[in-house]
């Protein structure tokens, strides 16, 4: 397994990029910090201590209260710009994005890929790990500059000088694991995971394999969602055919937005008109190229709009995609560009030399490179 | 002249109120293709980070400037992201030798040899409509293959590059994007001669506000060739994983 892992900054900092550079706390005024940004990691301000202790730490930092709509957007959004580079992607609020890399044919490709569209999602640089699992991958880029890559081979050895406290263990054990004398990964590594489990129980176990670099956590694969709807309200109900086009256009813009966003594409298409009279019309229809723009999108809604014929004014008008296109056809960088046309790209060769003679097409494959004879160096394969 | 303008104004305005602000769009506020990035100097002076995505770019100067050394590192790149690079070589003159150093994937590069620049317009719209992922045209195409090529690399979003000495007016007006290349010298290195310096600008672009020139230092391979493993290239230095070697960027 090969895991890259992307570290920017907490989700809720990263709504605010006017405060890039500035200390920045974010949580709920009686509870806990949240995130705090890295200038405020010098006032010794660090996630989970009391707001108000924070305030006293660092009394010049911006205090913003935790908006987890927007952070949930934000991190939808960027599971979706990532997901057609990587076949498993996780990402998570703290800032931090994993994307197995197994099996894609050019993973420093995706790699600087998914670097640019964090960049792009977030406006900072990450700092980026590559190693054989989540756990590694995730320290390994913790120790990167921003916008650099460190490469991991060997767990382990990576693994071993690091502290103890990179197991992010709850207070009590790790007083334990300080008591019993381990505070490296090394020290906790060399521990039989029966011997730790008796002393700290499953988390224990859970510490020795993550210090011996074994990667017991598999990612939690994001998906994209697979139902979305938009629909507006009429006061007054109305009877105009060209209010509803334009209500509707404007509902698959919504819509196909949201799916841009999402990378997805609706196989089947349903539209109601709730009526005046409490009663509804629909009509409903599952397409065979799933539809994600304005244009595919109104071009099928507005066909119908213009032929219905409702018994009475409109109250409400709803567009659902009950049925979002599966992950893999949208995931077409996971091939090598431009694979999905692949078939057409050699049809129109095979036409080419069916009309002009075989060879009017030819790869090259390596033969003789050495030689002084340009015409030996290749042969040509029609 | 003002009046017309004024009352093509009120029509596109009229047809706006009355058919949504999408029905009719202005070819000024269409969003830029998307970029791919090539890794080469280039990207910085398109505006977008990279060329655009089913537009041609020409690459065009007289006698040794540097052209074909970036088209052929273009290529490269292409060969190692696309499934399909092709190469169009209607002069017969491409070597796929000359390409080794930019460390191509030879598996996706196929070169259509045609025998009429006609011909070569055919596959070159035949190609673009497909969906080819990037096509190095090593020549000019007949001004009636511009149209269907255009209109088929615009729907497939095919990366077209054309290197030529100068370009027609009917090929330099089908481009988005046109790079001027002019040896500013050689670089000579204890009586060798390892490169040349030349100044690449930006004359045409159709896709973001034009960007200026850079200054380009090219070297030819010297020598035994040492290419490190693409990770730990990328491991130094993400910026310059695709970037070839030989060719170094003094903007």
């Amino acid at each position: 397994m090969r895991v890259c892992c992307g570290l920017v900054p907490h989700l809720e900092l990263a709504q605010r990029r006017d405060l890039y550079g500035s200390p920045v706390v974010v949580g709920h005024w009686e509870e806990q910090v949240i995130a705090a940004s890295d200038e405020t990691v010098q006032f010794g301000v660090v996630p989970g201590m009391p707001m108000r202790q924070a305030e006293h730490l660092c009394p010049q930092a911006a205090f913003l209260t935790p908006d987890p709509l927007a952070a949930g957007r934000l991190r939808e959004l960027i599971a979706s710009a990532l997901y057609d580079v990587a076949p498993v992607v996780e990402v998570r609020g703290e800032g931090v994005a994993w994307l197995e890399l197994s099996g894609v044919p050019s993973p420093s490709a995706s790699i600087r890929e998914a670097r640019r569209r964090l960049r792009t999602a977030v406006g900072v640089e990450p700092r980026l790990g590559l190693a054989p699992g989540p756990f590694t991958a995730r320290l390994a880029a913790a120790r990167a500059r921003r916008g650099r890559l460190i490469q991991v081979d060997e767990a382990r050895a990576f693994l071993a000088p690091l502290s103890a406290r990179e197991l992010q263990l709850d207070d009590e054990s790790m007083e334990r694991l300080d008591l019993l004398g381990l505070r490296t990964l090394d020290a906790v590594a060399a521990i039989g995971p029966r011997e730790l489990e008796s002393q700290l129980g499953r988390e224990g176990r859970h510490a020795v394999l993550l210090a011996r670099g074994l990667e017991p956590d598999q990612l939690t694969p994001w998906r994209p969602p697979m139902f979305t709807s938009a629909h507006r309200q009429f006061e007054p109900p109305v009877e105009d055919r060209e209010a509803l086009l334009f209500v509707a256009r404007a509902l698959c813009g919504d819509l196909a937005l949201e799916l841009g966003v999402r990378g997805a594409g609706a196989k089947q298409v349903r539209v109601r008109l709730l009526l005046e009279d409490a009663d509804q019309e629909g009509r409903e229809s599952v397409v065979r190229h799933a539809l994600s723009s304005e244009a595919e999108l109104f071009g099928l809604i507005g066909a119908w709009i213009k032929e219905w014929q409702p018994r009475a004014p409109i109250n409400e008008l709803w567009i659902e995609l009950p049925v979002l296109e599966a992950a893999g056809r949208r995931q077409l960088r996971l091939w090598a560009g431009g694979g999905g046309t692949s078939e057409e790209v050699l049809a129109a060769l095979e036409r080419l030399q069916e009309r002009h003679g075989d060879g009017i097409v030819r790869k090259p494959r390596l033969a003789l490179l050495t030689s002084p004879v340009p015409a030996q160096r290749f042969d040509w394969v029609s | 002249m003002q009046g017309e303008i004024a009352q093509l104004d009120r029509a596109i305005e009229a047809i706006r109120v009355r058919f949504g602000s999408q029905a009719l769009t202005r070819a000024a506020e269409l969003p830029p293709p998307p970029p791919w990035p090539s890794g080469t100097p280039l990207d910085r002076l398109t505006g977008i980070g990279g060329l655009p995505c089913g537009r041609l770019t020409v690459l065009a100067g007289s006698g040794t400037c540097g052209k074909h050394t970036l088209g052929l590192a273009l290529l490269a790149a292409a060969t190692n992201q696309f499934a399909h690079a092709i190469v169009i070589d209607p002069s017969g003159a491409f070597d796929p030798w000359c390409l080794l150093q930019f460390k191509p994937d030879l598996g996706t590069l196929t070169v259509v040899r045609s025998t009429s620049s006609d011909t070569a317009g055919e596959a070159a719209a035949s190609l673009a409509r497909a969906g080819a992922g990037f096509i190095l045209l090593m020549g000019e195409v007949p001004e009636h293959w511009l149209g269907p090529m255009e209109a088929g690399a615009n729907r497939s979003g095919a990366v077209m590059v054309g290197v030529v000495e100068a370009p027609g007016r009917a090929f330099a007006h089908a481009s988005s994007l046109s790079f001027g290349f002019s040896r500013l010298g050689w670089v000579w290195e204890r009586d060798q001669l390892v490169g040349l310096k030349t100044i690449a600008r930006c004359i045409k672009n159709r896709v973001a506000p034009p960007i200026g020139d850079a200054e380009l230092e090219i070297r030819y391979p010297v020598g035994a060739a040492t290419f490190s493993s693409e990770l730990s290239v990328f491991e130094s230095s993400l910026e310059e994983v695709v970037e070839a070697e030989c060719v170094s960027a003094v903007v």
